[in-house]
């Protein structure tokens, strides 16, 4: 990277140039401008012709060739240092790869295993902006169930048949509520089942290891937990409505 | 606070200047960044021919008249550099004063066309090409405030004759910007 | 925070250069030299590494004892585990392994190693590091904002990441995602500086390849970060315009495409894994070079290697993304390249192995960190390979095989490594030498337990444990005892692991005040840093004796010396 160390540095003291480049500026500019007077009436004589490849040409090979100019001239890139070519044009290639890797993927609408539907509609119905916002498909979010929602959070300590025999109930100290139990439901409310859900067994005197879920759920949902949890209950021990 | 430049500042075992050296390896992190948003966007609108009826609502002459001021401000900006080479650095100032008005005249026009768009209905959220535009145009739009900053205190540097060589940096940063909306130009509005 | 503890320890040296006394904030907080930025680094990377450490602690416990109450957290949610595994793995690679390996020792050695002053833009170098700080601090206040911290994993696949409604953490995304673009801005502008003083600020006499080994490896790492990151930080703004103002880059009913972040995710996040390799080699060449007092075994074959990795590193992202559904023909490629780089990456271990072969090998701390990399590195290098095959990759993705797989890369790079450079040039930086006794109970304290945490997570991966599960009993098939004693054994090895460094903080604190004095060079090394004081003044050397380069940096154990050791400074 650094190998030009050996070079002699008396060309490119001070300031780094050897000197004035001898370019007519503004010739460079005049040529821009045509060039870019040139890429604007492409699309024009496309249509006109109806050569589409016109266009593509007009636009896109004057621009690099504008790009070009540009770099060559105007950030003095002729008369830089090979290395620092080098470094730009390795960061080019690069993107260049980046596209290679990624287009198989993402400029095709199917491939192993999977199909992009939504991609595919879009393209046959030719939609433009508006239409697509209509057929825009809502997903739906993740769907909440009281079943789920305690077999996953509530099951590991009160067990999935809410007996208390959860997993990683076992070790604790005092145990978990064991909502089968008549004696359990004789003092308890669905109130107070959703304050425990939501704030934690501590916020009404119990065990402090009834750990608070409230940011899990919204209130809709604690109360359709707390009602799964009161269906745990024996026949005659549950706790009536609020 | 004065500061006193190192002495490492001055070395240059590689024969570039410590400053030019630096403002290539910044190109090149740019080059990389929008690289990475156009290859994106090329695969997207390859992909997706429906965006051709998007971006026909693209204004074309608006574009083109940016190109345009872009373009200038390019050629003014290489003015300045010239004459901070011979020393001259109320000249340069002068030049860089031009290159930032042409940084103004872009942005003006921009946020005029943006505004007719989004009161269309165009916004960014109308579908995935919009998105794709305003996102483009918008970073290249940040590098474009941030160039005018930057060009803005160089110059009242210049005037004083100080630090001459940061013209040179600045033009070249701002040649980028402006090779930048060369490629965005056709991709965004031409090609329809 | 972690200033506080500069500040302190700062203050001490307050005395040794004498030339004018600014406020001890302007000097400590606001300073641009080089030295005092990398302390800012190393120490802002230290306590983020203890905070991700605890971390771990928490979801260990978690995972070894479902539904415990954590001593020092409480019960973790399902929630909180998420967002404990992700932001884990955030803070270990982008605010402990970077700013440690890179920014902190690229900061402190560039200059020194080089003889140079400072670094060329010591202003921009300060600028980096508030700006890393800022990004910091962001992600540590992302956890405590409502909703709670991002828990989409650090890899961020959108739509988790992207929809608020599926994540239920839409500020502490957001917030995420800002931190980590912060983060790359502030790589961005120490690996400009790093680069641009190697190649231009070298000291007179000192030719491409009298170059130190860990700075070519920091400033090539620096170009490779640099060249990755850029459509990354294109691919975020995208992903934080779909998280804040719903457009739609990321979802395919509306034209975009999911499998688009995974690739500019990874077009970056694997030459990052070489990104920190790189800095750990370069770390562990020197070490063993020194304590081996023998050239290095091949120094161009050792450069030209790690450049071919830097460039091969572009070319195996997607092995990351096989079973996600791309081009089956791009898989086979991918599964090429990625064996390919074990080629070069086993290069760098043989020439290690080579360089010791013969030497007189001197075991200080350094030293058993260096040849501990060699070990440990190896193993996850080998792992790589059942995972980089297509094929075997279908079993084992998303298994703790992987987990295991890449925290024996990760361990060696980050730990590992960071402790093999900073005990070898903690003397430079304090003036004082480590107690050896003190750093060898802490080396074997913590090599030990660290296989005994990841190798029964090989065996689990294995057995099919898959990640990202945050209570095993629900899967009865995963919740055997002798699963669990396994998870119980990785978990207790790693309190043994984190108790053992106690030990290190004791040996840095003691030894930084009460250590015995290092004197120029106490390691009779080579390189230019131990030319000069203890730690060194502002400037680094005095103006008029700024160091001149002649020879390469592992002149060790030359014929025609009495001593083993020709310093690069000397002339012949």
């Amino acid at each position: 990277m650094s190998e030009n160390n050996e070079h002699e540095h008396s060309n490119d003291d001070g300031h780094g140039h050897d000197g004035g480049h001898h370019v007519n500026y503004f010739k460079i500019y005049v040529v821009l401008v045509v060039l870019f007077l040139i890429s604007v009436a492409g699309p024009e004589v496309g249509e006109m012709t109806g050569l589409r490849w016109i266009t593509l040409i007009t636009a896109f090979g004057i621009a690099v060739v504008k790009a070009n100019l540009v770099i060559q001239n105007f950030m003095h890139l002729r008369w830089e240092k090979n290395l620092m070519k080098w470094v730009l044009a390795t960061s080019l290639i690069l993107m260049f790869l980046m596209v290679a890797g990624i287009s198989p993927d993402v400029m095709n609408h199917e491939g192993n295993n999977w199909e992009n539907v939504a991609a595919k509609a879009a393209v046959e119905r030719g939609v433009d902006g508006e239409a697509e916002e209509e057929t825009m498909v809502v997903a739906a979010p993740v769907g909440f169930t009281p079943q789920g929602a305690f077999q996953t959070v509530c099951a590991t300590c009160h067990g999935t048949a809410g007996d208390g025999n959860g997993p990683a109930g076992a070790a604790l100290d005092p145990p978990p509520a064991n909502f089968t139990d008549a004696a359990f439901w004789a003092d308890r409310d669905k109130q107070r089942i959703m304050t425990v859900i939501q704030d934690g067994a501590a916020a009404v005197g119990g065990s402090s290891l009834m750990a608070p879920f409230g940011a899990l759920y919204t209130d809709e949902q604690v109360s359709e937990l707390a009602d799964y949890v009161i269906s745990f209950a024996p026949d005659g021990a549950a706790p009536g409505g609020e | 606070m004065a500061h006193a430049k190192p002495l490492a500042t001055l070395r240059s075992a590689t024969g570039i200047p410590t400053g030019r050296l630096a403002v290539w390896w910044v190109l090149a992190s740019e080059v990389v960044i929008f690289g990475g948003l156009l290859g994106v966007y090329l695969m997207h609108r390859i992909g997706h021919p429906e965006w051709a009826d998007a971006a026909a609502h693209t204004q074309t002459w608006i574009g083109a008249l940016n190109t345009f001021v872009l373009l200038t401000s390019s050629f003014t900006a290489v003015l300045a550099h010239q004459a901070a080479e011979k020393g001259n650095g109320k000249e340069a100032a002068k030049f860089l004063c031009f290159t930032i008005l042409g940084a103004m005249t872009f942005l003006v026009v921009k946020s005029f066309e943006w505004y007719n768009e989004i009161s269309h209905g165009y916004t960014i959220t109308a579908n995935t090409f919009w998105s794709f535009y305003y996102t483009a145009a918008g970073l290249h739009a940040l590098h474009v405030i941030a160039g005018a900053i930057i060009m803005g205190v160089v110059a009242f540097d210049a005037f004083r004759g100080r630090e001459l060589h940061r013209v040179e940096l600045i033009g070249i940063y701002w040649h980028f910007v402006d090779v930048v909306w060369i490629f965005l130009f056709p991709l965004l509005y031409i090609a329809k | 925070m972690a200033d506080t503890v500069v500040d302190v320890h700062q203050h001490e040296h307050a005395g040794h250069d004498g030339h004018h006394d600014p406020h001890w904030i302007v000097k400590y907080l606001w300073s641009t030299d080089h030295k005092i930025i990398a302390m800012q680094y190393l120490f802002t990377g230290m306590f983020m590494g203890i905070i991700g450490a605890y971390m771990a602690y928490v979801f260990r416990m978690q995972l070894a004892f479902p539904g415990i109450s954590v001593p020092g957290f409480g019960q973790v949610s399902p929630g909180e585990y998420n967002s404990l595994i992700t932001n884990h793995g955030s803070i270990m690679i982008f605010w402990v392994a970077m700013p440690v390996l890179i920014a902190a020792f690229g900061n402190y050695l560039i200059p020194l190693m080089i003889g140079a002053d400072d670094m060329v833009f010591p202003r921009i170098n300060r600028l980096s590091y508030q700006i890393f700080l800022v990004s910091a601090i962001i992600l540590l206040a992302s956890l405590f904002v409502e909703g709670g911290g991002f828990g989409g994993a650090w890899t961020s696949y959108p739509p988790l990441s992207a929809e608020g409604d599926y994540n239920q953490t839409n500020l502490g995304s957001s917030l995420w995602l800002l931190a980590v673009a912060l983060e790359f801005v502030a790589f961005l502008l120490g690996g400009i500086n790093f680069i641009t003083t190697l190649m231009n600020s070298r000291a007179p006499g000192m030719k491409a390849y009298d170059i130190p080994m860990v700075l070519w490896m920091i400033v090539i790492a620096s170009i490779l970060f640099m060249l990755s990151v850029g459509p990354l930080i294109a691919g975020a703004v995208m992903l934080f315009f779909d998280q804040t103002i719903n457009t739609g880059f990321y979802d395919p009913t509306r034209g975009g495409d999911p499998i688009l972040w995974q690739h500019l995710f990874w077009f970056f996040g694997h030459p990052e894994v070489y990104v920190v390799l790189l800095p750990a080699i370069g770390i562990t060449v020197d070490v063993i070079a020194t304590f081996a007092r023998k050239k290095i075994f091949g120094y161009k074959l050792v450069l030209y290697t790690a450049v071919a990795t830097g460039v091969l590193s572009f070319f195996v992202w997607a092995h990351h993304q096989f079973i996600a559904g791309i081009d089956p023909r791009m898989a086979n490629v991918f599964t090429i390249t990625t064996l390919l780089i074990s080629v070069p990456i086993a290069e760098l271990l043989f020439v290690m192995i080579a360089t010791l072969y013969g030497g007189s090998i001197r075991l200080t701390t350094p030293m058993l960190w260096a040849l501990a990399f060699i070990a440990e590195f190896l193993i996850g290098g080998v792992t790589g390979i059942f995972l980089g095959a297509s094929g075997a990759d279908i079993y084992f993705h998303d298994t703790y095989f992987v987990l295991a797989h890449f925290h024996y890369t990760f361990f060696p790079i980050a730990i590992i490594g960071t402790f093999c450079g900073f005990t070898y040039w903690f003397p430079k930086m304090f003036g004082r030498m480590m107690n050896d006794t003190l750093g060898k109970i802490h080396f074997w304290g913590t090599i030990i337990p660290f296989n005994f945490i990841f190798i029964p997570l090989f065996v689990l991966g294995m057995g099919g444990q898959h990640r990202r599960i945050y209570n095993f009993q629900h899967f009865p098939e995963l919740a055997g005892p002798e699963m669990y004693s396994l998870r119980q054994i990785a978990t207790i090895s790693l309190l043994i692991m984190l108790a053992f460094q106690a030990v290190f903080f004791f040996n840095m604190f003691w030894s930084w005040f009460k250590g015995e004095k290092a004197g120029k060079n106490p390691w009779k090394a080579n390189t230019l840093e131990w030319t000069t004081e203890s730690p060194p003044g502002h400037g680094n050397w005095p103006p008029d004796q700024m160091p001149v380069v002649y020879r390469g940096p592992y002149e060790y154990g030359h014929p025609d010396r009495e001593e083993d050791y020709w310093p690069q400074h000397l002339p012949s």
